[in-house]
């Protein structure tokens, strides 16, 4: 009887001492969990693709978009190329109403992006510009700064409304 | 082509090196190598930061003001391109160049000058304290070449006395 007494009570302390293992175990990876997160916070910056949710920096009326297709690019679309997205948030009585597509063109992206002399440039956000089956814009103002990567991909109306070309 | 520099650390970025960041303010950070752009992203002040030029300039490590630095200035009206003026403005950037590092090492100089004073006393206390560690007390009193020179006062003995008694 006490045999067995002494017995549960040393499976019971012997379980009680695993979970109170367990738990410092447990205690102790996530707090190295943390210092992996803290080391990876550096973000890898990549292309924009499909489900990308972008900006639109002009006054068409659209306020968020999302891509649906990257024209041209296996990868995805990065700073200046143009892209098909869909209006998921507009202004009331834009000239865009909410779940239309359109064409848009990448005027700021947070991936970097390397220039001909060999620096890189990279922004604070990812942008678009709605435009039409042309390529020109459907709004008449641009907003924020803008890439000299237009110049080269022939959107120079945009060039000619922006406020600032980086 | 320019010669930009560094926001954090105010070296030159040379062509082909470095990131630039756009802020959506439209206000362009250049950084010279990744270890500038990192601590930029931690929001690492570079008057604090130890290494950089901001901190010797704000704490006096480096020249602040010279004349040399106004030839530095940024102009943003293009030249006409004059061989002359290319070929003589070529010859005076090596001369000014040799005129700034010599003020800079002048500057260096008369800032560590009070140290020299400061170390000859403490190696002289040094010495004093700390010899009978490196020679034993009765080799210094055998060898006086191994303290320094000690100014006793000597006073004239009185020979009067035996001469008389002679």
């Amino acid at each position: 009887m006490a045999a067995s007494n002494s017995s549960k009570l040393f499976r019971v302390g012997r379980s009680i001492l695993g979970s109170l293992s367990n738990n410092a175990l447990g205690t102790s990876r996530s707090s190295s969990q943390f210092a992996d997160m803290d080391f990876l916070s550096q973000q890898t910056r990549t292309f924009i693709q499909m489900r990308t949710n972008l900006k639109v920096v002009d006054n068409s009326g659209a306020k968020r978009v999302m891509c649906i297709q990257a024209l041209k690019g296996k990868k995805g679309a990065r700073l200046g190329d143009v892209i098909v997205a869909s209006v998921k948030e507009a202004h009331v009585g834009g000239k865009v109403k909410k779940g239309d597509v359109h064409y848009a063109v990448v005027v700021r992206a947070a991936m970097p992006r390397g220039r001909c002399d060999g620096s890189e440039v990279k922004f604070d956000d990812n942008a678009v510009v709605l435009i039409n089956k042309q390529g020109e814009p459907i709004g008449t103002r641009v907003f924020g700064p803008v890439p000299h990567e237009l110049r080269k991909k022939k959107h120079l109306k945009i060039l000619s409304l922006a406020e600032q070309i980086a | 082509m320019r010669l930009e520099k560094c926001w954090f650390c105010s070296s030159t970025v040379y062509p082909g090196h470095g990131i630039q960041f756009v802020r959506n303010d439209a206000k362009i950070f250049r950084f010279c190598r990744s270890k500038c752009h990192k601590n930029f992203k931690m929001k690492r002040n570079p008057r604090k930061v130890k290494w950089t030029k901001a901190y010797r300039r704000l704490h006096g490590k480096d020249m602040t003001q010279d004349s040399t630095f106004e030839f530095e200035r940024k102009r943003n009206r293009p030249e006409r391109y004059d061989r002359n003026l290319t070929e003589n403005t070529l010859a005076a950037i090596k001369k000014i160049d040799k005129v700034r590092v010599d003020r800079e090492s002048r500057h260096h100089a008369k800032r560590m000058k009070p140290k020299k004073a400061q170390l000859q006393r403490e190696a002289a206390r040094e010495l004093e304290q700390s010899i009978s560690m490196v020679k034993a007390p009765g080799a210094l009193q055998r060898d006086p070449s191994l303290t320094l020179p000690i100014k006793v006062k000597v006073s004239k003995p009185e020979k009067v006395d035996n001469r008389m008694e002679e």
